[in-house]
């Protein structure tokens, strides 16, 4: 579904490089996790992936289902079937949850010659998939993330990604900042979406997350890289040794800046 | 009446030149006192404090002639133009002038006034109010107005009276051989506990040079209840200088909200002023401009008496070389206690060349008072462009959202539902214009 081939990124206008040389392969129906200290490059990697004006592709490739997607842009990744839940999801004032996910859902559809929907229809449509992170529906009604907590913010991700049906997601901290109540609505929301014909990526600092969404595929990123790959086992790990030995051994070999 | 408009000569010229030719005393007697004004007014320059952003040389530079000199082309089939809402209480003025067959008052409550000031220019209402409630002294435009109307709106209200359906002022300005200047009129009397919704749209037809001067007057006497929306789409060359103000009375409530599209340049100087206690007034703004268009606001909200409530939000949208300026003075007399007035001007910058200039301007004299304001300008914010866009919005689509967004507040006042309709078309048709 997704491979990610030897990817070098960087800040658009600016010399520093952040991705330098990832390797990443996702497959339908599998679920990965990506770990890595602050600054490795993991929350770059979901941008890049979808498509962030501010960063620039310097070196790689990036195919989805056989294509290359390197140069398209957000909104035609986005109807290839990519989504990202964003680590701090955007406040729109003005504009309501419901407005902004019937513009999407239609404009995805045209893009794949699928029927769109009406609005009474797709009001039906869109209530069925509140249940998925518990919300009511006056949720829909209210301003994309205006004034929501970080909790409502990060189910809002959740619902948007159950509305849409991406093929990959990227969950870029989806988990930071949530209480352990939240943490569980989102989670259970990620494995109602999870399926056999979907792939999800999970960004995350720490291990706490994947004790609700249990990863096929565990990656270590770090300077960049993603430097070792295994299951969950490999999280267990880090969670009691850390990123510090693998951080010392990159010193070691010298390329650590 | 006058011949040429024209920089230098413009004011000697007026005081030779303009001669009232209406039969009606009330209005004679302005027309009078207007080109007295017009003898000693100056006209402004950028060393006036209140004009020193705006270049009049759009004005000062072409030669305006009075209606009846020029050659006019016909009005056609403005239907379109009608609000559904207000199909048997609308006035239209063409070039300033009244046009009986395209008006239409049907089914008014029981005196209730809605037509031409020129055929009630002989009633009590209008020879007590009419021309007393402007005060724009000195003011070359607003003399230009008293000089030369003669047609206008009339708008009467008795005691306790509501008129549900919206009053709809529809002024049209069509293509001419030559520039010539126009001067709409409005006079809105609300006796006691009366009620009414106004709507009043200047439209440019075509893309001609015109000079719109139009001078409202709005009297509310206590408890009257009046929403104001002022609709401005000139011709995208003509100039359009308003002075819309109103005086309220105990507990009277008067709501406005300009909203400007149109015109090269666009000076409007809004002014409330309460007269007793208890009032509860808006004048909010929405402006959007592009290419180079100007639009300055020099508002004024006069506290004279104890308890009242003001609010005032001006929001604007700038894309190109557009150039918006805001003004917003707030005045509180020295006994009028417990005011709770509120400003706020949004500026959004859609381009690197556009200019923003904003001016909070608060005169308090009283001791126990809430006034607060507050200013922003800013960008789009990229973050929010690529979230929409992410959604797999176009990233113009995303940028016509967000910026339909920002105007969202100040349509949602229109309280028409075709007039919103209309300004929702027009946002979209501003945001999108690159893609015509």
């Amino acid at each position: 579904m997704l491979e990610i081939i030897n990817l070098h990124a960087k800040v658009e206008g600016e010399d520093i490089a952040i991705l330098k040389g990832v390797n990443l392969t996702v497959n339908a129906g599998e679920i990965h996790a990506i770990m890595g200290p602050n600054g490795s490059g993991k929350s770059t990697l979901a941008k890049v992936v979808s498509g962030h004006p501010e960063y620039e592709v310097t070196e790689g490739q990036i195919l989805f289902e056989g294509e290359d997607i390197t140069e398209l842009d957000a909104d035609e990744r986005a109807h290839l079937g990519l989504f990202l839940a964003f680590q701090y999801p955007v406040e729109v004032p003005g504009i309501t949850n419901k407005t902004l996910l019937r513009e999407a859902y239609n404009t995805i559809a045209r893009a794949n010659d699928r029927e769109e929907l009406d609005p009474l229809e797709f009001e039906d449509y869109i209530v069925s998939k509140l249940e998925v992170i518990e919300m009511k529906n006056e949720f829909l009604e209210r301003s994309v993330n205006t004034g929501f907590s970080g909790g409502e913010k990060k189910k809002n991700e959740i619902f948007q990604m159950a509305v849409l049906n991406p093929v990959l997601s990227f969950l870029d901290e989806t988990d930071s900042g949530l209480d352990i109540d939240a943490l569980k609505v989102v989670s259970e929301g990620v494995n109602k979406i999870a399926n056999e014909k979907n792939a999800i990526v999970m960004i995350t600092h720490y291990q706490r997350l994947l004790n609700y969404i249990k990863p096929d595929f565990v990656h270590i990123m770090l300077d960049g890289k993603i430097i070792k790959s295994g299951d969950i086992a490999l999280a267990e790990e880090l969670e009691v040794s850390g990123y510090e030995q693998y951080e010392r051994k990159l010193s070691v070999n010298g390329e650590a800046q | 009446m006058s011949e040429v408009l024209q920089k230098d000569t413009m004011l000697s010229y007026l005081a030779s030149a303009v001669e009232s030719n209406s039969p009606e005393i009330a209005i004679k007697e302005i027309n009078e006192r207007g080109i007295e004004n017009l003898n000693t007014a100056s006209f402004p320059t950028r060393k006036d404090e209140d004009w020193r952003f705006i270049d009049l040389r759009s004005i000062s530079r072409n030669t305006f002639y009075s209606v009846d000199q020029v050659v006019t082309k016909d009005v056609g089939d403005i239907s379109e133009h009608y609000l559904p809402e207000a199909l048997n209480s609308r006035l239209v003025f063409v070039n300033g002038e009244y046009v009986d067959e395209l008006s239409s008052m049907k089914d008014l409550p029981k005196g209730v006034i809605v037509g031409n000031l020129t055929d009630n220019a002989g009633s009590e209402v209008v020879k007590t109010h009419l021309g007393t409630i402007t005060n724009y002294e000195d003011d070359v435009f607003a003399s230009l107005n008293d000089a030369a109307f003669s047609d206008g709106a009339f708008i009467y209200l008795p005691k306790e009276t509501v008129v549900e359906s919206p009053i709809h002022i529809l002024n049209i300005f069509t293509d001419a051989d030559k520039a010539f200047y126009a001067t709409p009129r409005l006079l809105f009397v609300g006796e006691m506990y009366s009620k009414a919704t106004i709507i009043e749209e200047h439209y440019g037809l075509a893309d001609n040079v015109y000079l719109n001067v139009p001078t409202t007057e709005f009297k509310l006497f206590a408890g009257a209840h009046v929403h104001h929306a002022r609709i401005q789409r000139d011709s995208k060359q003509a100039s359009h200088v308003s002075r819309p103000i109103a005086t309220l009375e105990k507990n009277a409530e008067y709501h406005s909200y300009t909203i400007c599209l149109g015109a090269k340049l666009f000076r409007n100087d809004p002014r409330v002023i309460q007269n007793a206690e208890e009032v509860d007034f808006t004048v909010d703004g929405l402006v959007l401009i592009d290419g180079d268009q100007i639009a300055d606001t020099h508002s004024i909200l006069d506290h004279r008496f104890p308890y009242g409530n003001s609010h005032q939000l001006h929001k604007v949208v700038v894309n190109d070389s557009a150039h918006s300026i805001f003004n917003g003075r707030i005045l509180v007399a020295k006994d009028a206690q417990k005011i709770d007035s509120f400003q706020e001007n949004r500026n959004l910058l859609l381009s690197d060349s556009g200019t923003v200039h904003t001016k909070p301007q608060l005169e308090i004299f009283a001791d126990d008072v809430l006034c607060s304001h507050g200013a922003t300008i800013s960008q789009l914010q990229e973050d929010e462009v690529f979230y929409l866009h992410s959604r797999g919005l176009t990233e113009q689509k995303a940028r016509e959202l967000l910026v339909y967004a920002f105007a969202l507040e100040s349509i949602e006042s229109m309280a028409v539902k075709s007039v919103e309709e209309l300004l929702h078309k027009v946002v979209i048709e501003y945001t999108n214009r690159d893609n015509k």
